[in-house]
Protein backbone atom coordinates (compact mmCIF):
# COMPACT_ATOMS: atom_id res chain seq x y z
CA UNK A 1 0.00 0.00 0.00
CA UNK A 2 2.82 2.23 0.88
CA UNK A 3 4.48 1.49 -2.09
CA UNK A 4 1.76 1.82 -4.49
CA UNK A 5 1.30 5.54 -2.63
CA UNK A 6 5.19 6.23 -2.93
CA UNK A 7 4.73 4.78 -7.15
CA UNK A 8 2.43 7.06 -7.62
CA UNK A 9 3.57 10.40 -6.66
CA UNK A 10 6.87 9.61 -8.11
CA UNK A 11 4.48 9.32 -11.28
CA UNK A 12 2.47 12.46 -10.99
CA UNK A 13 6.09 14.37 -10.43
CA UNK A 14 7.61 12.76 -13.12
CA UNK A 15 4.40 13.97 -15.35
CA UNK A 16 4.76 17.12 -14.06
CA UNK A 17 8.23 16.91 -15.40
CA UNK A 18 9.85 17.49 -11.76
CA UNK A 19 13.46 15.60 -10.79
CA UNK A 20 12.60 13.11 -8.62
CA UNK A 21 14.92 11.89 -6.13
CA UNK A 22 13.39 9.26 -3.55
CA UNK A 23 15.41 9.90 -0.50
CA UNK A 24 15.93 6.20 1.22
CA UNK A 25 17.76 6.43 4.58
CA UNK A 26 19.40 3.51 4.79
CA UNK A 27 20.04 1.14 8.04
CA UNK A 28 23.10 0.18 9.64
CA UNK A 29 22.57 -3.24 9.19
CA UNK A 30 22.02 -3.09 5.86
CA UNK A 31 24.87 -0.57 4.76
CA UNK A 32 27.15 -3.12 6.79
CA UNK A 33 25.84 -5.72 4.92
CA UNK A 34 26.55 -4.15 1.33
CA UNK A 35 30.04 -3.14 2.48
CA UNK A 36 30.96 -6.51 3.63
CA UNK A 37 28.87 -7.91 -0.03
CA UNK A 38 31.59 -5.41 -1.84
CA UNK A 39 33.99 -6.80 0.49
CA UNK A 40 33.98 -10.26 -0.25
CA UNK A 41 33.39 -9.65 -3.74
CA UNK A 42 36.74 -7.63 -3.90
CA UNK A 43 38.58 -10.72 -1.84
CA UNK A 44 36.56 -13.23 -5.08
CA UNK A 45 37.89 -11.24 -7.95
CA UNK A 46 41.68 -10.85 -6.17
CA UNK A 47 41.70 -14.76 -4.66
CA UNK A 48 40.98 -15.83 -8.99
CA UNK A 49 43.23 -12.67 -10.02
CA UNK A 50 46.15 -14.21 -7.77
CA UNK A 51 46.28 -17.68 -9.27
CA UNK A 52 46.45 -16.58 -12.75
CA UNK A 53 49.29 -14.14 -11.48
CA UNK A 54 50.74 -16.96 -9.56
CA UNK A 55 50.99 -18.72 -12.27
CA UNK A 56 49.23 -21.71 -11.15
CA UNK A 57 46.25 -21.77 -14.05
CA UNK A 58 46.16 -20.06 -17.24
CA UNK A 59 44.31 -17.01 -18.41
CA UNK A 60 41.39 -17.10 -20.49
CA UNK A 61 40.11 -13.89 -20.74
CA UNK A 62 39.01 -13.36 -17.29
CA UNK A 63 42.17 -11.32 -15.50
CA UNK A 64 40.78 -8.20 -17.66
CA UNK A 65 37.24 -8.51 -16.16
CA UNK A 66 38.74 -9.27 -12.31
CA UNK A 67 41.10 -6.29 -13.09
CA UNK A 68 37.64 -3.86 -14.30
CA UNK A 69 35.88 -5.56 -10.62
CA UNK A 70 38.67 -4.45 -8.50
CA UNK A 71 38.70 -1.31 -9.94
CA UNK A 72 35.14 -0.44 -9.68
CA UNK A 73 34.86 -2.62 -6.36
CA UNK A 74 37.56 0.02 -5.00
CA UNK A 75 36.15 2.82 -6.29
CA UNK A 76 32.60 1.89 -4.11
CA UNK A 77 34.74 2.10 -1.13
CA UNK A 78 34.26 5.87 -0.88
CA UNK A 79 30.62 5.27 -0.40
CA UNK A 80 30.28 1.97 2.12
CA UNK A 81 31.73 3.47 5.53
CA UNK A 82 28.67 5.37 6.52
CA UNK A 83 29.17 6.85 9.84
CA UNK A 84 27.45 4.59 12.81
CA UNK A 85 27.49 1.27 10.34
CA UNK A 86 29.50 -0.83 12.44
CA UNK A 87 27.28 -2.97 13.61
CA UNK A 88 25.94 -6.57 14.29
CA UNK A 89 30.06 -8.00 14.72
CA UNK A 90 31.12 -5.53 12.32
CA UNK A 91 35.37 -5.67 11.96
CA UNK A 92 35.26 -1.98 10.92
CA UNK A 93 37.73 -0.07 13.33
CA UNK A 94 36.14 3.44 14.87
CA UNK A 95 39.55 4.72 13.17
CA UNK A 96 37.78 4.82 10.15
CA UNK A 97 35.39 7.34 11.67
CA UNK A 98 38.17 8.58 14.00
CA UNK A 99 41.17 9.48 11.14
CA UNK A 100 38.88 10.43 8.09
CA UNK A 101 41.66 11.90 6.46
CA UNK A 102 43.97 8.89 6.84
CA UNK A 103 41.49 6.71 5.83
CA UNK A 104 40.49 8.71 2.93
CA UNK A 105 44.26 8.69 2.04
CA UNK A 106 44.03 4.70 2.23
CA UNK A 107 41.36 3.91 0.24
CA UNK A 108 42.62 6.57 -2.26
CA UNK A 109 45.74 4.43 -2.32
CA UNK A 110 43.54 1.53 -3.32
CA UNK A 111 41.70 3.25 -6.00
CA UNK A 112 45.39 3.66 -7.26
CA UNK A 113 46.52 0.50 -7.16
CA UNK A 114 43.56 -1.43 -8.66
CA UNK A 115 43.99 1.47 -11.82
CA UNK A 116 47.36 0.48 -12.25
CA UNK A 117 47.07 -3.16 -12.02
CA UNK A 118 44.09 -2.95 -14.79
CA UNK A 119 47.02 -0.82 -16.42
CA UNK A 120 49.40 -3.35 -16.18
CA UNK A 121 46.83 -6.24 -17.05
CA UNK A 122 45.98 -4.37 -20.42
CA UNK A 123 49.55 -4.03 -21.03
CA UNK A 124 50.40 -7.93 -20.93
CA UNK A 125 53.77 -7.69 -18.97
CA UNK A 126 53.74 -10.58 -16.91
CA UNK A 127 56.28 -8.85 -14.60
CA UNK A 128 54.70 -5.84 -14.64
CA UNK A 129 51.29 -7.06 -13.59
CA UNK A 130 52.93 -9.30 -10.86
CA UNK A 131 54.68 -6.09 -9.40
CA UNK A 132 51.13 -4.13 -9.45
CA UNK A 133 49.21 -6.94 -7.95
CA UNK A 134 51.99 -7.11 -5.27
CA UNK A 135 51.37 -3.14 -4.85
CA UNK A 136 47.78 -3.69 -4.61
CA UNK A 137 47.97 -6.48 -1.84
CA UNK A 138 50.27 -4.09 -0.17
CA UNK A 139 47.44 -1.83 -0.07
CA UNK A 140 44.78 -3.82 0.70
CA UNK A 141 46.96 -5.18 3.78
CA UNK A 142 47.90 -1.69 4.96
CA UNK A 143 44.53 -0.49 4.87
CA UNK A 144 43.34 -3.71 6.84
CA UNK A 145 46.16 -2.83 9.57
CA UNK A 146 44.96 0.50 10.31
CA UNK A 147 41.38 -0.29 10.03
CA UNK A 148 39.80 -3.60 10.38
CA UNK A 149 39.82 -5.65 13.10
CA UNK A 150 42.47 -8.23 13.81
CA UNK A 151 40.90 -11.43 13.50
CA UNK A 152 42.09 -15.00 13.08
CA UNK A 153 41.43 -16.36 9.55
CA UNK B 1 124.75 -3.70 -11.41
CA UNK B 2 126.30 -4.56 -7.91
CA UNK B 3 125.50 -6.75 -5.32
CA UNK B 4 123.66 -4.37 -3.34
CA UNK B 5 121.36 -2.34 -6.08
CA UNK B 6 120.69 -6.12 -7.19
CA UNK B 7 119.66 -6.49 -3.60
CA UNK B 8 118.17 -3.33 -3.05
CA UNK B 9 115.83 -4.40 -6.65
CA UNK B 10 114.83 -7.69 -4.81
CA UNK B 11 113.88 -5.57 -1.68
CA UNK B 12 111.71 -3.28 -3.66
CA UNK B 13 109.75 -6.15 -5.54
CA UNK B 14 109.16 -8.06 -2.19
CA UNK B 15 107.88 -5.34 -0.91
CA UNK B 16 106.03 -4.20 -4.07
CA UNK B 17 104.79 -7.97 -4.36
CA UNK B 18 103.61 -7.57 -0.60
CA UNK B 19 101.56 -4.59 -1.10
CA UNK B 20 99.97 -6.13 -3.61
CA UNK B 21 99.54 -8.94 -1.26
CA UNK B 22 98.69 -7.22 1.33
CA UNK B 23 95.90 -5.34 -0.51
CA UNK B 24 94.53 -8.04 -2.25
CA UNK B 25 94.05 -9.61 1.12
CA UNK B 26 92.67 -6.51 3.04
CA UNK B 27 89.89 -6.04 -0.09
CA UNK B 28 89.32 -10.10 0.11
CA UNK B 29 88.42 -9.13 4.18
CA UNK B 30 86.06 -6.41 3.13
CA UNK B 31 85.00 -8.45 0.65
CA UNK B 32 83.88 -11.36 3.35
CA UNK B 33 83.03 -8.86 5.73
CA UNK B 34 80.34 -7.29 3.01
CA UNK B 35 79.08 -10.74 2.71
CA UNK B 36 79.11 -11.40 6.03
CA UNK B 37 77.13 -8.49 7.13
CA UNK B 38 74.57 -9.52 3.66
CA UNK B 39 73.79 -12.24 5.06
CA UNK B 40 73.04 -10.85 8.76
CA UNK B 41 71.23 -8.53 6.97
CA UNK B 42 69.01 -11.57 5.36
CA UNK B 43 68.77 -13.60 8.80
CA UNK B 44 67.94 -10.43 10.81
CA UNK B 45 64.58 -10.41 8.79
CA UNK B 46 64.44 -14.26 9.14
CA UNK B 47 64.69 -13.65 12.76
CA UNK B 48 61.51 -11.38 13.46
CA UNK B 49 64.25 -9.08 14.98
CA UNK B 50 62.83 -6.01 13.04
CA UNK B 51 59.25 -5.83 14.24
CA UNK B 52 59.82 -6.33 18.24
CA UNK B 53 62.72 -4.31 18.25
CA UNK B 54 61.31 -1.11 16.17
CA UNK B 55 59.01 0.92 17.90
CA UNK B 56 55.06 0.42 16.45
CA UNK B 57 55.38 4.15 14.93
CA UNK B 58 55.52 5.45 11.57
CA UNK B 59 59.36 6.69 10.82
CA UNK B 60 60.37 4.77 14.14
CA UNK B 61 64.08 4.28 13.72
CA UNK B 62 64.68 0.67 13.13
CA UNK B 63 66.22 -1.23 15.98
CA UNK B 64 66.42 1.17 18.26
CA UNK B 65 63.65 -0.68 20.58
CA UNK B 66 60.70 0.52 22.55
CA UNK B 67 58.04 -1.29 21.18
CA UNK B 68 55.81 -2.58 23.54
CA UNK B 69 54.99 -6.03 23.75
CA UNK B 70 51.84 -6.94 25.98
CA UNK B 71 51.41 -9.95 27.32
CA UNK B 72 49.53 -12.13 30.22
CA UNK B 73 52.40 -11.07 31.95
CA UNK B 74 52.30 -7.80 31.76
CA UNK B 75 53.84 -5.24 28.78
CA UNK B 76 57.80 -5.38 27.86
CA UNK B 77 59.39 -3.13 25.96
CA UNK B 78 62.33 -4.06 23.35
CA UNK B 79 65.60 -3.02 23.77
CA UNK B 80 68.12 -1.17 21.72
CA UNK B 81 70.48 -3.33 19.72
CA UNK B 82 72.07 -0.21 17.72
CA UNK B 83 75.51 -0.36 17.94
CA UNK B 84 75.72 2.61 20.61
CA UNK B 85 77.76 1.70 23.27
CA UNK B 86 76.09 3.48 26.29
CA UNK B 87 72.36 2.56 25.29
CA UNK B 88 72.82 -0.38 22.72
CA UNK B 89 74.98 -3.81 21.88
CA UNK B 90 78.29 -1.17 20.46
CA UNK B 91 79.96 -2.89 23.64
CA UNK B 92 79.10 -6.58 23.26
CA UNK B 93 81.73 -9.18 22.27
CA UNK B 94 81.15 -12.16 19.64
CA UNK B 95 80.48 -14.32 23.10
CA UNK B 96 78.26 -11.68 24.51
CA UNK B 97 76.08 -11.92 21.94
CA UNK B 98 75.91 -15.52 21.07
CA UNK B 99 75.24 -15.94 24.95
CA UNK B 100 72.11 -13.69 24.92
CA UNK B 101 70.81 -15.50 22.02
CA UNK B 102 71.55 -18.74 23.58
CA UNK B 103 71.11 -18.69 27.06
CA UNK B 104 69.17 -15.59 27.55
CA UNK B 105 71.59 -13.65 29.53
CA UNK B 106 72.99 -10.43 29.02
CA UNK B 107 76.29 -9.89 29.36
CA UNK B 108 76.22 -8.74 33.20
CA UNK B 109 74.97 -12.19 33.91
CA UNK B 110 71.27 -11.22 34.18
CA UNK B 111 68.54 -13.47 32.82
CA UNK B 112 65.73 -12.27 30.31
CA UNK B 113 62.62 -12.75 30.30
CA UNK B 114 61.55 -15.05 27.82
CA UNK B 115 59.31 -12.32 25.96
CA UNK B 116 62.84 -12.34 23.97
CA UNK B 117 63.40 -15.52 22.09
CA UNK B 118 66.52 -16.90 23.34
CA UNK B 119 64.37 -20.23 24.10
CA UNK B 120 63.71 -19.93 20.14
CA UNK B 121 67.01 -18.54 19.20
CA UNK B 122 69.09 -20.94 21.61
CA UNK B 123 69.06 -23.12 18.06
CA UNK B 124 70.86 -21.18 15.81
CA UNK B 125 74.37 -21.47 14.70
CA UNK B 126 77.18 -19.54 15.73
CA UNK B 127 78.30 -18.77 12.11
CA UNK B 128 74.49 -17.44 11.57
CA UNK B 129 74.73 -15.59 15.10
CA UNK B 130 77.74 -13.69 14.25
CA UNK B 131 76.40 -12.73 10.90
CA UNK B 132 73.32 -11.17 12.62
CA UNK B 133 75.89 -9.43 15.13
CA UNK B 134 77.60 -8.44 12.10
CA UNK B 135 75.03 -6.80 10.49
CA UNK B 136 74.09 -4.77 13.32
CA UNK B 137 77.48 -3.22 14.06
CA UNK B 138 77.62 -2.38 10.22
CA UNK B 139 74.13 0.30 10.70
CA UNK B 140 74.48 3.49 12.37
CA UNK B 141 74.09 3.65 16.36
CA UNK B 142 71.27 5.66 17.66
CA UNK B 143 70.96 6.77 21.49
CA UNK B 144 68.13 5.65 23.26
CA UNK B 145 67.93 4.92 27.05
CA UNK B 146 65.80 1.41 27.10
CA UNK B 147 62.57 1.94 29.10
CA UNK B 148 61.76 -0.28 32.59
CA UNK B 149 59.29 -3.17 31.52
CA UNK B 150 56.04 -2.39 33.28
CA UNK B 151 55.34 -5.97 35.27
CA UNK B 152 53.59 -7.21 38.04
CA UNK B 153 55.40 -7.32 40.96
CA UNK B 154 56.05 -11.04 41.32
CA UNK B 155 57.86 -10.47 37.95
CA UNK B 156 59.59 -7.82 39.20
CA UNK B 157 62.73 -9.08 39.69
CA UNK B 158 64.87 -10.97 36.76
CA UNK B 159 65.53 -13.70 39.41
CA UNK B 160 61.86 -14.56 38.33
CA UNK B 161 62.95 -15.10 34.82
CA UNK B 162 66.24 -17.37 36.07
CA UNK B 163 63.84 -19.34 38.14
CA UNK B 164 61.49 -20.25 35.10
CA UNK B 165 64.58 -21.05 33.03
CA UNK B 166 66.21 -23.52 35.14
CA UNK B 167 62.53 -25.60 35.44
CA UNK B 168 61.50 -24.33 31.65
CA UNK B 169 64.46 -23.93 29.51
CA UNK B 170 67.09 -26.04 27.86
CA UNK B 171 69.63 -24.62 25.77
CA UNK B 172 70.50 -26.37 22.50
CA UNK B 173 71.12 -25.92 18.78
CA UNK B 174 69.65 -27.00 15.85
CA UNK B 175 70.16 -30.14 14.55
CA UNK B 176 69.02 -31.63 11.40
CA UNK B 177 66.92 -34.77 11.37
CA UNK B 178 68.70 -37.01 8.97
CA UNK B 179 65.19 -38.36 8.19
CA UNK B 180 63.77 -35.70 6.98
CA UNK B 181 64.44 -33.56 3.70
CA UNK B 182 66.95 -30.53 3.53
CA UNK B 183 64.29 -28.61 2.49
CA UNK B 184 62.15 -29.55 5.75
CA UNK B 185 65.30 -29.38 8.05
CA UNK B 186 65.62 -25.50 6.41
CA UNK B 187 62.11 -24.79 6.94
CA UNK B 188 62.62 -26.25 10.78
CA UNK B 189 65.11 -24.27 11.30
CA UNK B 190 63.56 -21.20 10.05
CA UNK B 191 60.39 -21.97 11.70
CA UNK B 192 61.28 -23.22 15.28
CA UNK B 193 64.66 -20.93 15.66
CA UNK B 194 64.73 -17.64 13.32
CA UNK B 195 61.16 -17.35 13.09
CA UNK B 196 60.08 -18.25 16.11
CA UNK B 197 56.85 -18.90 15.08
CA UNK B 198 55.17 -20.81 18.15
CA UNK B 199 55.98 -17.78 20.40
CA UNK B 200 52.84 -16.57 19.13
CA UNK B 201 51.01 -19.65 17.30
CA UNK B 202 51.67 -22.12 19.55
CA UNK B 203 49.44 -22.85 22.64
CA UNK B 204 50.72 -21.94 26.27
CA UNK B 205 50.82 -23.45 29.87
CA UNK B 206 51.40 -22.67 32.94
CA UNK B 207 53.68 -20.07 33.66
CA UNK B 208 53.68 -19.04 29.49
CA UNK B 209 55.81 -22.38 29.04
CA UNK B 210 55.30 -23.78 25.12
CA UNK B 211 52.92 -26.55 24.90
CA UNK B 212 55.72 -28.52 22.53
CA UNK B 213 52.98 -31.02 21.42
CA UNK B 214 50.59 -28.68 19.97
CA UNK B 215 53.08 -27.11 18.22
CA UNK B 216 51.65 -24.46 15.93
CA UNK B 217 47.98 -25.69 17.40
CA UNK B 218 46.82 -21.58 18.12
CA UNK B 219 47.07 -19.37 20.98
CA UNK B 220 43.62 -18.88 22.45
CA UNK B 221 45.29 -16.39 24.73
CA UNK B 222 47.57 -13.89 23.56
CA UNK B 223 46.92 -11.28 25.63
CA UNK B 224 45.02 -8.18 25.23
CA UNK B 225 41.58 -10.73 24.23
CA UNK B 226 43.75 -11.50 21.48
CA UNK B 227 43.77 -15.02 19.82
CA UNK B 228 46.71 -16.19 17.66
CA UNK B 229 45.12 -18.95 14.88
CA UNK B 230 45.72 -22.39 14.19
CA UNK B 231 48.28 -23.01 11.09
CA UNK B 232 48.60 -26.86 11.49
CA UNK B 233 47.45 -28.88 9.00
CA UNK B 234 43.64 -29.77 10.59
CA UNK B 235 41.28 -28.84 7.35
CA UNK B 236 38.43 -27.14 9.40
CA UNK B 237 40.26 -25.20 12.02
CA UNK B 238 43.85 -24.91 10.99
CA UNK B 239 45.05 -24.84 7.32
CA UNK B 240 45.09 -27.95 6.03
CA UNK B 241 43.41 -26.78 2.98
CA UNK B 242 46.14 -24.31 1.94
CA UNK B 243 48.37 -25.49 -0.43
CA UNK B 244 52.12 -25.07 -0.02
CA UNK B 245 51.95 -22.32 -3.27
CA UNK B 246 48.63 -20.62 -0.99
CA UNK B 247 51.23 -20.15 2.26
CA UNK B 248 54.47 -18.93 0.37
CA UNK B 249 52.16 -16.59 -1.17
CA UNK B 250 50.58 -15.50 2.03
CA UNK B 251 54.23 -15.54 3.47
CA UNK B 252 55.32 -13.06 0.38
CA UNK B 253 52.34 -11.01 -0.06
CA UNK B 254 49.94 -11.24 2.70
CA UNK B 255 47.32 -12.69 0.76
CA UNK B 256 44.81 -15.72 1.96
CA UNK B 257 43.85 -18.20 -0.19
CA UNK B 258 39.95 -16.61 -0.21
CA UNK B 259 42.09 -13.06 -1.79
CA UNK B 260 41.47 -11.98 1.74
CA UNK B 261 44.82 -9.45 3.01
CA UNK B 262 45.96 -10.15 6.87
CA UNK B 263 47.01 -7.04 8.53
CA UNK B 264 47.90 -6.19 12.30
CA UNK B 265 50.86 -8.27 13.83
CA UNK B 266 50.92 -10.81 10.83
CA UNK B 267 50.84 -8.32 8.52
CA UNK B 268 54.28 -6.67 10.04
CA UNK B 269 55.52 -9.85 10.10
CA UNK B 270 55.59 -10.40 6.60
CA UNK B 271 56.68 -7.18 5.96
CA UNK B 272 59.65 -6.89 7.72
CA UNK B 273 60.60 -10.44 7.64
CA UNK B 274 58.98 -13.32 5.55
CA UNK B 275 58.71 -11.22 2.69
CA UNK B 276 62.49 -10.51 2.79
CA UNK B 277 62.97 -14.07 2.50
CA UNK B 278 63.84 -15.89 -0.45
CA UNK B 279 61.18 -17.82 -2.37
CA UNK B 280 62.60 -20.83 -1.46
CA UNK B 281 63.23 -20.42 2.03
CA UNK B 282 59.69 -19.43 2.34
CA UNK B 283 58.96 -22.73 0.76
CA UNK B 284 60.82 -24.95 3.13
CA UNK B 285 58.79 -22.97 5.48
CA UNK B 286 55.77 -24.21 4.03
CA UNK B 287 57.03 -27.69 3.64
CA UNK B 288 57.46 -27.91 7.09
CA UNK B 289 54.34 -25.99 8.36
CA UNK B 290 52.45 -29.05 6.13
CA UNK B 291 54.65 -31.90 7.86
CA UNK B 292 53.23 -30.96 11.60
CA UNK B 293 50.03 -32.96 12.90
CA UNK B 294 46.62 -31.55 12.35
CA UNK B 295 45.53 -29.87 15.50
CA UNK B 296 41.82 -29.18 16.49
CA UNK B 297 42.12 -25.95 18.73
CA UNK B 298 38.79 -24.35 18.38
CA UNK B 299 40.10 -20.71 19.12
Amino acid sequence: MQLRRTGALIGIAAMLGLSVQVAAETLAEDAKKYRVSIMTTLKGHIGAASMTVRGLVDDNGQLAGHAAGLVSGTAELNNIFQEGSAVDHSEALPSIWEQPEKFAAAIKQAQEATVAFQEAVAGGDGEAIGAAFRTMGKSCGGCHDDFREEHDH
Amino acid sequence: MTISAKNMITSIEIRAVASVAALFFAGAIMAADESLVTKGKYLLHAGGCITCHTKDEEDAIPLAGGRALESPFGTFYSPNITPDVDTGIGGWSDDDFTTALWEGLNPEGDHYFPAFPFTAYTGISRDDALAIKAYLFSIDAVSRTNLEHDLPFYMSTRLAAGAWKLRYFDAGRFTPDTEQSDQWNRGAYLVRHFGHCGECHTPRGRLGVLLEDEELAGNPEFGDDETVPNITADKKHGIGRWSLSDIEYFLDIGMLPDGDFTGGAMGAVIEDNTSQLTREDRLAIATYIKSLPAKQIVL
